[in-house]
């Protein structure tokens, strides 16, 4: 409970505001002008005084020289109608001054009477440092990750985020943004997402009219993302006959509608993600050469999960303390439990980790303070992932040689000899590849 | 509203926020009333009050424009 000197001429307002603050369980005297103020203030102490800026007999800045002689000095928020104000009360008074802007909603005046509170809960919630505000770890990778979004972020330069599945390229094109400092939005889309037809107007636009169902006039992407940043989601799956337009744009920073004649002027940074190598690209014609230049002016290459799992325990605490702050729970990750986690490989990458959190989360028993991780991590997912054989596009020789090795040696129950033989390589090419790719397993 | 000054539209828009500010702290007040399940006099005093401040506000608004040529 507090004691509040409330200082405002217009009596509605102080009648109301008295009404509201004793609700809140603080005790109010009102004052309508400087006189009546500083009378309350020679015979009364007050932990908090709410003055309004321009009262009949002065300024409410008046009445801080009298203020700050007090013991203790109460703190103090000015009311103000105009947010200019609020650098000029800075100036003038220092920190133990805040302000509350008209009008004034009842969340900003409870939360100016209790910032204590406030900061508490805030704190708990922030144990796990995030940079750029969103990004967890403290790794060496990681420390790389920063600088790099640190300088790019510098400059105007496009960047393209290269990284497995589930590594957070959207969530470093946001660092990236933030890092920036622009005036203008982040804009989203994925370019998997859309079909061939549909592309041109989400990145470009359209104009009313421009084809069937195009009953109004549209901003593409590229306008919405005006002086901000606008994010293009796997933008390797964009068809190959749409790379032109887009360079076209990246070359000119000119857009045209779909439909339209106009040429629209667009400046915003593009950030690109993908989760194929550098060498994938090239090699199978996946994106033009031109575009590729254009838009990876910048590559960083996001580093997997199990390159840096001494950020798992990080990771892992800080999603349990969000889902913990959503549903106003208190359950905790023992050391070994952290241990588990950081030891798994985490082929899914922070994603994977987020959702197997949020699954142990679930399935805990409420009566106990420590979540429940499964027995095994393989989500049915990765693990068909794992089993799938056979040729398909993207793999490398050395993939296939080894599914091939592991596949003959489980035929013929680990018989080497047999084995080579069938592969048709000496037993000694056999044993060193498989000592290449970490020991002999199974079938040592 | 080229012979305003700009001190007299300052002093003109921070009068219009006055019952801004009264119609926003009343609602409030309608809000604790109800959340509460406090005594619905209450609320309707408060209603009442939001509305002369509207009425205040759009007069307000007019003299503003009254006073530019």
């Amino acid at each position: 409970m507090l004691s509040i000197l409330l200082v405002d001429d217009d009596r509605e307002f102080t009648d109301v505001a008295s009404h509201i603050i004793d609700f809140l369980g603080h005790t109010v005297s009102v004052a309508a002008n400087l006189e009546e103020a500083t009378e309350w203030l020679q015979h009364n102490n007050f932990d908090h005084i709410l003055l309004d800026f321009m009262l009949p007999d002065g300024s409410g800045i008046h009445l801080m020289d009298r203020v700050q002689q007090l013991f203790p000095v109460p703190k103090v928020t000015f009311i103000t109608g105009h947010p200019s104000v609020k650098s000029i009360i800075a100036e003038l008074c220092g920190p133990k001054v805040d302000y509350l802007l008209k009008p004034i909603q009842r969340e900003a005046l409870e939360q100016v009477l209790s910032p204590g509170k406030a900061k508490i809960k805030k704190a708990a919630a922030n144990q796990v440092k995030k940079h750029f505000d969103c990004l967890i770890g403290e790794s060496e990778p990681m420390q790389q990750l920063y600088t790099m979004i640190e300088r790019v972020a510098a400059s105007n330069a496009n960047v393209m985020l290269m990284g497995e599945s589930g590594v957070g390229k959207e969530v470093v094109a946001s660092a990236i943004h933030t890092a920036s400092k622009t005036a203008g939005p982040l804009v989203a889309t994925n370019c998997g997402g859309l079909s061939k037809e549909l592309i041109g107007s989400e990145l470009f636009g359209h104009e009313k009219g421009a084809f069937t169902g195009a009953v109004a006039q549209k901003a593409g992407v590229f306008e919405r993302a005006q002086g901000g940043t606008l994010f293009l989601d796997e933008v390797t799956e964009m068809p190959l006959d749409m790379q032109p337009n887009l360079l076209r744009v990246l070359e000119t920073k000119k857009i045209i509608r779909v439909g339209g004649s106009k040429e629209i002027a667009v400046d915003c940074r593009v950030v690109s993600a993908t989760n194929r190598s550098m060498q994938n690209i090239a090699e199978q014609n996946i994106l033009r050469e031109d575009i590729y230049f254009r838009l990876a002016v910048f590559p960083i290459e996001i580093p997997p999960l199990r390159e840096r799992s001494e950020d798992i325990p990080l990771l892992a605490k800080a999603f349990l303390a969000s889902l913990n702050e959503e549903n106003n729970t208190d359950y905790h990750l023992t050391d070994a439990q952290l241990q588990r986690l950081a030891s798994f490989d985490w082929p899914g990458n922070v994603r994977e980790l987020r959702h197997t959190i949020h699954r142990a989360y679930i399935m805990s028993d409420p009566a106990k303070k420590e979540i429940e991780l499964p027995v095994s991590f393989a989500s049915p997912f990765s693990a068909v992932k794992k089993e799938q054989t056979g040729l398909t596009p993207g793999k490398t020789i050395e993939e296939v040689e080894k599914e091939l090795i592991y596949l003959t040696l489980k035929k013929v129950n680990g018989n080497k000899t047999l084995a080579a033989d069938m592969l048709g390589v000496s037993v000694k090419t056999l044993y060193n590849r498989l000592n290449a790719y970490g020991g002999l397993g199974e079938f040592s | 509203m080229a012979d305003i000054t700009p001190e007299k539209l300052a002093q003109q828009i921070h009068d219009i926020r006055k019952p801004l500010n009264r119609i926003s702290m009343q609602a409030e007040l309608i809000k604790l009333v109800l959340e509460n399940n406090l005594p619905p006099e209450k609320a309707i005093e408060a209603v009442d009050k939001i509305l002369q401040s509207c009425q205040d506000c759009s007069h307000l608004l007019q003299s503003l424009l009254d006073t530019s040529p």
